[in-house]
């Protein structure tokens, strides 16, 4: 299987005169199609990583290879475009814009990227909603939907420029166990259906341990990284991040 | 644009109160300045009108002559000089009027012999303008058709034409008979053909027009006239055209009115600038309104524009959002303002009215002068948003993702 992601050496430094390196040289591999899971503790670096994942940021050294084209060589504008039309985002506070309707808020990465087929890609987002159990919100403005709503029109968004990788960062921090689970499913259904690559940012040991693939991340390096069968979560659970747990101690799962 | 438009209509939507009171903001600026910018148009024009309207904005004179001394009365105790100027006319008139008559900027051309003298009808005695004239030629002028209120313009052979207010004072009607009595010592009667209201009470009661022919006659010009009288394409250049004039020919003197009315033009120019800078500085609080409230809304949506910035749009288009939504209060606000300024104008003409009923005087909406208002006003909005947009376009949409 071809890689989707790969990166070599990554060190991302902020601060110009107090120096801060936050990652100190991350490799690592992920292939097409796979559903995984990067976890942490708060200030380990794992946000940090995301945003150089997902072309939102710039890495100080080190390359990032994303489904075959180098990316960190690219300027804030091409990043931009580069985003646009491969990467779908799940954000923890759905971060939708609350001006708009449901369908128009799935349709927005498209009108950022100029589509110029505006009939087909409404249709599509109608698709989108209705695969993720919205049908008949298509017209709701974002601010009538409850919060497990606001994150399917996430994910229906995510996926309208059909982007091979989607990036999702804490995508069900702010929900119920049980919503939480629903739309964990949802992402799920949707990696097998559409063979879209998944990572998840989490804290999360449930929902880690759900995923195929476990990364763990702490103090800026790759501490381990191993693979699950997600049918034996709750045999996977206590394996899943037994530092995390012993580090953050009070903020162990609910 | 289209992406950009819809958003940025959307965020003006949805900060509705925020968004009527910069717009509400606009409209008052904007119809202050076409209201008042037409007002003082209006009232320009008018003077303007009133004292070049129906009058010449060039007369030509015979050059002036030193007054000499003519009988020197002198006794024990005091010496008497009566002076006397030349009286003498304008002889080479017809070259002048041929050269006149070419000119581009030169619409009306009209000589006149003018003299003074009496009207008399019983036992009432007054002083009187006699003007000969070329009716066609002075028509262009004065308007003598268009204002003539009774009768017709006749001035051929004996005929004569007389303003309103010395109808009425002498009590004539068309086909009354006048007697008029030159200075000269010279008499004669005259019939009354029409009468004229040219809207200068001081004209309708000295005035009266014959014809040129009749009027050398009786001032025994032979082949002088006094003066010939002038109207131009553009009124505030007679000062050249005078001196123009003057340099063409000898021995005559041309008047200017914009000579003649330095003090009402230097008033109109004062005016006219201190309006500017009402002017000026209502659009300078028309775009800070503008500007504040667009910074003010860059905060309140940056966690809009970091969301639009992580899905892929480009630095430039999220300024653009800013700049259209400028654009839009500044275009929306302008011509709704200067609607206003207009219905103001209207309000003002129809409710401020002199003694006679009549406005005071009329209002003119310059078209132009009202486009101008709603581009500058609309370019205003985007100068002022263009510091909110460049804001927004360094927003990192990191920070704003993460900080939600």
């Amino acid at each position: 299987m071809p890689n989707m992601i790969e990166t070599k050496n990554l060190i991302k430094v902020y601060g110009k005169e107090v120096k801060n390196e936050v990652l100190h040289g991350i490799n690592l591999e992920i292939k097409k199609g796979e559903f995984s899971s990067i976890i942490g503790p708060s200030g380990s670096g794992k946000s940090t990583l995301l945003n150089l994942l997902g072309a939102l940021d710039n890495p100080t050294e080190g390359e990032i290879y994303l489904n075959g084209s180098q990316i960190n060589k690219l300027d804030d504008d091409q990043l931009a475009d580069f985003r646009n039309k491969n990467i779908g985002f799940v954000f923890q506070f759905h971060h939708l814009l609350p001006e708009f309707t449901s369908v128009e808020n799935v349709m927005m990465p498209n009108w950022i990227g100029d589509s110029n087929n505006p009939d087909q890609d409404e249709n599509r987002a109608m698709e989108l909603l209705d695969l993720v159990g919205l049908k008949g919100f298509e017209n709701k403005l974002i601010t009538k939907l409850s919060g497990g709503q606001k994150q399917r029109v996430a994910v229906a968004r995510s996926l309208m420029n059909k982007p091979e990788l989607i990036l999702a960062d804490e995508p069900t921090g702010n929900l119920d166990t049980e919503t939480s689970t629903k739309i964990y499913d949802l992402l799920r259904d949707i990696n097998k259906e559409l063979d879209t690559t998944f990572i998840v940012v989490t804290h999360d040991r449930h929902i880690a341990s759900k995923t195929d693939r476990v990364i763990e991340i702490i103090d800026g390096r790759i501490d381990k990284d191993y693979l699950n069968s997600p049918e034996h979560e709750y045999d996977n659970f206590e394996n899943v991040a037994p530092k995390y747990c012993f580090l953050c101690g009070e903020n162990v799962i609910k | 644009m289209w992406f950009e438009f819809k958003v940025a209509w959307r965020f003006l939507k949805s900060g509705k109160t925020q968004t009527l009171l910069i717009l509400l903001g606009i409209i008052v600026g904007v119809s202050v300045q076409v209201f008042l910018g037409s007002l003082i148009g209006g009232l320009q024009q008018d003077l303007v009108n009133q004292t070049v309207g129906t009058s010449p904005h060039v007369t030509i004179l015979p050059e002036n002559e030193i007054p000499r001394p003519l009988v020197v009365n002198e006794d024990k105790y005091s010496r008497v000089i009566t002076f006397a100027s030349s009286t003498s006319g304008i002889n080479r008139w017809r070259e002048i009027e041929e050269y006149l008559n070419e000119e581009e900027q030169i619409t009306e051309v009209s000589p006149t012999i003018d003299g003074s003298g009496f009207a008399v009808r019983g036992q009432k005695n007054l002083q009187v303008v006699m003007r000969g004239i070329e009716l066609d030629k002075a028509d262009g002028i004065y308007n003598i058709n268009e204002n003539l209120v009774n009768g017709q313009a006749d001035i051929g052979g004996n005929n004569i034409i007389i303003g309103t207010e010395l109808a009425n004072e002498l009590e004539l009607q068309p086909g009354d008979t006048l007697k008029l009595n030159t200075s000269g010592g010279v008499s004669d009667r005259f019939i009354v053909r029409g009468i004229f209201d040219l809207g200068s009470k001081e004209l309708n009661s000295s005035w009266i027009f014959m014809s040129i022919r009749r009027a050398s006659t009786l001032f025994n010009f032979s082949d002088q006239i006094s003066n010939i009288e002038v109207q131009i394409s553009d009124v505030f250049a007679s000062d050249q055209v005078a001196d123009q004039i003057m340099n063409r020919f000898n021995n005559i003197n041309a008047e200017s009115w914009q000579r003649n009315n330095q003090q009402l033009l230097t008033a109109l120019q004062s005016q006219s600038s201190s309006s500017l800078i009402i002017q000026i500085f209502v659009i300078i609080a028309v775009t800070l309104g503008i500007a504040s409230v667009l910074a003010v809304s860059v905060v309140q949506k940056s966690r809009q524009i970091g969301i639009l910035k992580a899905m892929g749009t480009k630095r430039k288009r999220v300024g653009i959002i800013f700049l259209i939504q400028g654009a839009i209060l500044g275009l929306t606000g302008s011509i709704l303002g200067a609607l206003s300024g207009i219905g103001l104008s209207q309000a003002f003409v129809t409710f401020t009215r002199g003694a006679t009923g009549d406005p005071l005087f009329p209002i003119t909406i310059n078209p132009t002068f009202i486009l101008i208002s709603i581009v500058i006003a609309t370019s205003a909005g985007m100068i002022a948003a263009s510091i909110p947009a460049r804001n927004s376009a360094k927003l990192n949409p990191i920070e704003v993702i993460h900080n939600a």
